[in-house]
């Protein structure tokens, strides 16, 4: 009895030693955004914060309000992926899950291949077909731009949660008077709002956190998302590390509170849209 | 009204077919493969098309001529592709090696059983959520020559008796690169070898107890043989994404110095974005591709063969 209890408290202390380690990188980011600009150059640096300021955030996002707007235009970006990747997505994996069409295999087969595609190999076909038809420096382009990898990721994420599902549901809809659409939308969508949430969190992710797609499309301040804001601002501000890293923690934070609050769905999530296929 | 009476009457097996079957389930895939056509198909076709092409930034709106493939011949004639093809492979593989390694051990500890696991578990997840440009960026802070806190270390520790300016030496930036990716990709390889790992049975552990296999024994006679099929998919999953990562060599060391971290997927950019020759990048990208797909080939005929096993 006591051995077991001491192994198991053995492992949270080496779990906690090696979280000590491995969030390092998070941890000094953080750190570094609340040091003062003379503490910056200590050497050797202090690891724990001395005099913690909150200077390079009011700088950033009170002084000069060039990083709210980037703030505002990765919303819009992300949200757009995540509600578009969702209502395409949606009806194609129940379709690919349920229904009986022809070529599901090929469709299938296609959606796992596009995964492949390196980013920049479609950058630059769509930047010269997007500089055509105006979706340069455009929302809509940028959003078409990020559902190239998050609307496969959806459907294969999602089919598996319609396979899941019993058989006969749609028979039983039917007789209690539902049509193809309305036993989809009414008793099928609501049975899979575990995988709904999976999904939107992670389309929602790749669209706050696209940044190849950011820097080939876009040319004005106006659509650019924080990505590209904080690439810029390595180039712009140099070695004034507080301000890089108060702009980048201020980044991750939607990605922090996502994944706290959605962290059953995003757990599960990360096998799920790797291994289904 | 017509399905209920269809309902009320004998419902049988080819009506139920139909219902699945008729035109209008095509209507639920028809969104979704207009947009692949248009967005993903299209854009790819264009590509093929440009890199046989003679496009760059001068002729953009007036008319190409065909040039067969003098583009994919000055790209294997250029010295710089040979450096980012060496660099790609250096990238992917040490990359991979210590990502599925550490991410292995570290699979192991967390399964097994001790307070705290699940909340660890899901902490380091976050470092692999986080967007690259954050964490690319973070560790460019952490790698800086004069104040970065990885030369501190490494002083401190005696490994190092002098500053060194990981990302601005040619000798060290791709290796700047490879720790920072390991970090991202260490908590995925983890938790898909840590499923694997929850998938396999109990009482084949418990057997090799009872003959007297020691941990070591039963991790090269159970544990390997049983993960191969999930090892198998992450390593190849592993080498197409670590093969076209982009954003991360960007932000750190935009591929310099010179070309010293220049991979595939940055030369492709530079010939496409910053020399604007449009129809060359399109015949890096297309090499490139050509060798994921070889790559996936190789994935389709290995998962086929586990099958059969």
């Amino acid at each position: 009895m006591t051995k077991t209890k001491w192994r198991s408290a053995g492992g949270t202390l080496i779990g906690i030693l090696i979280m000590i380690v491995f969030l390092f990188p998070v941890y000094w980011m953080v750190k570094t955004s609340v040091t003062p600009v003379t503490e910056l150059y200590h050497n050797p640096p202090h690891i724990l914060p001395v005099a913690a300021t909150f200077e390079s955030y009011i700088n950033n996002f009170v002084r000069n309000q060039d990083m709210i707007g980037y703030i505002g235009n990765s919303f819009i970006i992300a949200a757009g992926t995540m509600i578009l990747s969702l209502l395409l997505s949606v009806p194609a994996a129940y379709a690919l899950a349920r229904l009986s069409i022809k070529g599901k295999a090929l469709i299938m087969i296609s959606v796992l291949s596009i995964q492949m595609l390196p980013g920049i190999m479609m950058a630059m076909p769509l930047y010269i077909m997007f500089s055509k038809v105006q979706l340069i420096d455009n929302f809509a382009g940028l959003i078409f731009a990020d559902l190239i990898h998050s609307l496969p990721f959806a459907i294969i994420t999602l089919r598996p949660f319609f396979l899941a599902l019993p058989g006969g549901l749609e028979e039983a809809a039917k007789i209690d008077g539902c049509n193809k659409f309305t036993s989809f939308t009414k008793i099928i969508l609501p049975l899979v709002k575990p995988g709904l949430m999976t999904v939107g969190a992670f389309c929602f992710l790749f669209g706050w956190g696209d940044f190849i797609f950011a820097l080939t499309l876009t040319s004005s301040n106006e659509v650019r998302p924080l990505t590209l804001g904080l690439y810029r601002f390595i180039g712009q501000y140099g070695t004034e590390w507080n301000n890089l890293m108060a702009v980048a923690t201020l980044a991750a934070l939607p990605i922090i509170i996502i994944f706290v609050s959605m962290q059953k769905y995003v757990v599960g999530g990360v096998t799920a849209g790797a291994m289904k296929d | 009204m017509s399905h209920k009476s269809g309902a009320s009457g004998s419902y049988t097996l080819s009506r139920k077919a139909k219902w699945f079957s008729s035109w209008n389930s095509y209507l639920f895939v028809l969104p979704a493969l207009v947009f692949m056509v248009i967005f993903i198909g299209f854009p790819l076709i264009y590509n093929l098309i440009m890199s046989f092409q003679n496009v760059n930034v001068y002729n953009l709106s007036g008319k190409h001529d065909f040039i067969g493939f003098a583009n994919y011949m000055k790209s294997l004639k250029d010295p710089v592709f040979y450096t980012a093809l060496q660099n790609s492979v250096v990238f992917t593989v040490l990359s991979l090696f210590f990502q599925f390694t550490i991410g292995f051990a570290l699979a192991l500890f967390f399964n097994l059983k001790f307070p705290g696991r699940n909340l660890f578990r899901s902490l380091m997840l976050l470092a692999w959520m986080l967007p690259v440009v954050i964490s690319g960026t973070v560790f460019q802070w952490m790698m800086s020559g004069d104040f970065g806190v990885i030369n501190y270390f490494l002083q401190t520790l005696g490994i190092i008796d002098h500053p060194i300016n990981w990302l601005s030496e040619g000798s060290t930036a791709l290796l700047g690169t490879v720790v920072a990716n390991i970090w991202i990709g260490i908590p995925f390889n983890m938790i898909i070898l840590l499923s694997g790992l929850q998938g396999l049975p109990d009482h084949l552990y418990e057997a090799a107890k009872l003959d007297g296999a020691n941990r070591l024994v039963q991790f090269r006679h159970i544990t390997l043989p049983l993960m191969r099929p999930t090892i198998l998919v992450l390593l190849i999953l592993g080498i197409i994404n670590t093969f076209k990562v982009f954003d991360l060599i960007f932000i750190m060391t935009s591929g310099g110095p010179v070309t010293s971290s220049t991979v595939l997927p940055i030369y492709a950019y530079q010939m496409s974005f910053t020399t604007l020759e449009f129809s060359q990048g399109a015949s890096v990208s297309m090499i490139m591709f050509l060798i994921l797909i070889v790559i996936s080939i190789v994935y389709l005929r290995m998962s086929s063969k586990e099958e059969v096993h």
